[in-house]
């Protein structure tokens, strides 16, 4: 078995907190900072906000990674 | 000053201390302590008739740094606001041993009241401005090469200030602590405690330059024929007309020396100082008379305890912690608490005034408003669901979640239980608590656990 | 609460159609569960824009409403605004984020027509568990306490009761001024300190 490495398409989810890394990517688009398409971002009122049972539930509905900012 | 006092909106209450505040913007409850001053400040009219004739006359003058004298009944100083006498209860005769009580006879308005007791008053308001100030590092404790405070004549700069101030014990006059001779060598180390990460603080106090450059000038100006030392890490004159005020200082002649210096001793009536001149490199050896430390500012004592009973964080300095560096130097992270002076920092006088300003529109534009709009995304406690466990009170930041007694029904009549409850008014929807929460009884409208999980699943289809 | 979402994309002028296939995002949008009404407009913040919002809430009988547009820290005010000025509740909103961190950083129009579809059906998802939310109000108690009676606390008392509220002034020492009152001549100007 193996994955064609140029057709894959990670499915990265992004959990950002609304007042610093939320609006860090509001930046990074004012600025036209390119990124992979693949990243899609779920906004979080604080990173406090977060239970691991979020990260758990986007690993076992498909998701290759997570990233957890604030 | 004056201006304070006389003004109709202002209640001044001073020798007291904020130990408690409860609730929330717009709706404070402080409860402030007065100590005993042992004076009916109604009465008191500030004559001085008490002073003059008080026997304990010898005490070491804390508004002067001990470099005067005062008596046991006194004011701070001579231009105190409000003008009134007050006993320090220590060192009075009659408070420490019964005797005496000379004061209470000769006083012509009767206000001596040695029964006087601490006393706590609560106070209603909407908004804080916290304006606690700072305090001078203790060099005695840290820089043994400067003698750990063991030589009279090495002084801080606050002490030079009394010194050469008109209303200080000198009459403006710049004498050695230790003999009273008139300095003629005077030599001022700038960042003591300041940018020091072995023996101090990693930041610059940022007004110790500009005074250095105004005591180095002043001691060419009001002593004849005198040298004034400046040892400097490095000048930092930045604020509208600084940089041409020490030019000033220099063309005066004061002698700026870049090095640190190593080591204080004494010798015959003066002290050596032991440096290098970092610019040629060399060794130097500098005679003064007096030697006056430019000592790193703190935040004051008991600033953090403050900060604590109010509900914000301190940095790691201990001063108050701004809710954003550049666009929200005023504010807190407890709403209607705002900042102002050196508690936030260290900062001179013009600083200090525009950031007072500052928090006092804030202040102004809270007060403008007859009602706040809460936010409604907080945290709503399903009573049913919890377990009264208490996880989630020690986590929330803004001190929004008690456990308050609920009562209920079961099979053997009535009970009562604690279950958590949310202020509304204090939650800022955070939602740190729901991950605490091993029941799910807490949730976050707007961001609930099922509106966030239904997102995880929509993206990862 | 009935499931009637509308769902309206906009363009940005080219902000967002010059990357994103906004008609195609709208097409798929009316695929998704609960959707019943999807559109797009050049500026859904302007004047008409939000007109369109108004009109399709009452015509459609919407009960919930997604806006992709630019980031919520921009406009989640204004629509919410104009989905309450609709005649639903504020909260039954929900705004997708297709220009900051969709069309202004991605250049591969079809990979960013996808995450926009992708994300417009996060939104979806989300507003159908949405429940009205109600602001409250807290009354304001017109004085404030000023801690420290130096420099920075007499200065903002004043300022506070020149705008005429009332201030207390709270300070340890047995007189106010602070350290100030110890200098000696101040900096740059050298007048006295008290």
């Amino acid at each position: 078995m193996s994955i064609d490495k140029s057709q894959w398409q990670p499915k990265i989810i992004v959990f950002a907190c609304n007042w610093c890394s939320y609006a860090a990517a509001d930046l990074a688009g004012l600025n036209h900072l390119e990124y992979p398409a693949d990243v899609r971002i779920i906004r979080t009122p604080c990173s406090g906000r977060m239970d691991p049972l979020l990260v758990l539930r986007a690993f076992n509905r498909g998701a290759d990674g997570v990233l957890l900012s604030g | 000053m004056v201006a304070v006092a006389q003004h109709p909106n202002i209640e001044m209450i001073t020798y007291a201390e904020v130990t408690q505040v409860k609730g929330y913007i717009g709706n404070f409850k402080a409860t402030i302590k007065k100590k005993p001053k042992y004076v009916d400040w109604d009465l008191c009219t500030g004559c001085g008739t008490c002073a003059e004739k008080c026997p304990t006359k010898k005490l070491k003058d804390e508004f002067d740094l001990g470099l005067g004298l005062r008596t046991a009944i006194h004011k701070v100083y001579p231009q105190a606001v409000p003008g009134k006498f007050y006993i320090d209860a220590q060192n009075c005769t009659k408070l420490t041993s019964g005797k005496c009580g000379v004061c209470e006879k000769l006083c012509p308005a009767q206000a001596i009241r040695f029964d006087d007791k601490e006393e706590y008053q609560e106070v209603e308001v909407g908004a804080i401005v916290m304006a606690t100030g700072y305090d001078l590092f203790k060099w005695e404790e840290a820089y043994g090469e400067y003698g750990y405070g063991k030589y009279p004549d090495v002084i801080s700069s606050l002490h030079f200030e009394r010194l050469v101030s008109a209303g200080g014990p000198t009459g403006g006059k710049v004498q050695r602590p230790s003999d009273g001779k008139e300095p003629k060598s005077v030599a001022f180390i700038k960042c003591v405690g300041s940018r020091d990460d072995t023996k101090g603080k990693s930041y610059c106090s940022r007004a110790c330059c500009m005074y250095t450059a105004k005591h180095a000038y002043q001691v060419k100006d009001k002593i004849e024929d005198s040298e004034a030392y400046v040892f400097y890490m490095d000048v930092r004159t930045a604020g509208k007309n600084y940089e041409e005020f020490y030019q000033r200082s220099l063309n005066a002649g004061a002698k700026y020396i870049r090095g640190r210096v190593s080591k204080i001793y004494p010798r015959g009536e003066r002290l050596v100082l032991k440096s290098e001149d970092t610019l040629l490199g060399r060794p130097l050896e500098v005679e003064a008379d007096l030697v006056v430390l430019a000592t790193a500012m703190v935040p004051s004592e008991g600033a953090g305890a403050l900060a604590k009973a109010i509900g914000f964080s301190s940095d790691k300095d201990g001063f108050y912690q701004e809710a954003h560096p550049k666009l929200q130097p005023v504010e807190t992270f407890a709403a209607g608490v705002y900042l102002a002076g050196c508690c936030q920092g260290p900062k001179d006088i013009p600083d200090t005034v525009a950031q007072a300003s500052a928090a006092a529109v804030k202040i102004c534009g809270l007060f403008s408003k007859n009602e706040l709009a809460t936010e409604p995304m907080v945290t709503q406690v399903d009573v049913s669901k919890c377990s009264g466990c208490g996880f989630c009170v020690p986590i929330c930041p803004y001190n929004a979640i008690s456990l308050e007694p609920i009562q209920e029904r079961g099979h053997h009549g009535p009970f009562t239980r604690n279950a958590a409850q949310v202020n509304s008014s204090l939650c800022q929807g955070c939602g740190a608590c729901l991950p605490a929460c091993r029941t799910l009884a807490l949730n976050l409208k707007g961001f609930t656990n099922d509106q966030l999980v239904a997102e995880v699943d929509a993206l990862c289809l | 609460m009935k499931k009637r979402v509308g769902v309206f994309v906009c363009d940005c002028g080219t902000n967002i159609a010059s990357v994103v296939d906004t008609e195609k995002v709208a097409a798929a949008a009316r695929q998704f569960p609960g959707v019943v009404f999807a559109t797009t407009y050049k500026y859904m913040c302007s004047d008409p824009g939000q007109e369109l919002v108004r009109n399709a809430i009452k015509e459609q009988e919407l009960e919930q409403v997604v806006i992709a547009s630019c980031s919520p820290r921009m406009h989640e005010k204004t629509f919410r605004k104009a989905v309450e000025d609709g005649g639903i509740n504020a909260y039954m909103f929900e705004m997708v984020n297709i220009r900051e961190q969709d069309s202004w950083v991605h250049h591969d129009r079809e990979q960013a027509t996808q995450k926009a579809i992708a994300l417009v059906r996060m939104a979806v998802s989300k507003v159908l568990r949405n429940q009205p939310l109600q602001v409250s109000t807290i009354p304001v108690t017109r004085k404030a306490l000023v801690i420290g009676g130096g420099i920075a606390g007499m200065q903002a008392a004043l300022d506070i009761a020149e705008a005429g509220h009332q201030v207390i002034l709270v300070e340890k020492e047995a007189s106010i001024g602070g350290k100030m009152t110890q200098l000696d001549k101040t900096f740059p100007t050298m007048d006295c300190a008290a």
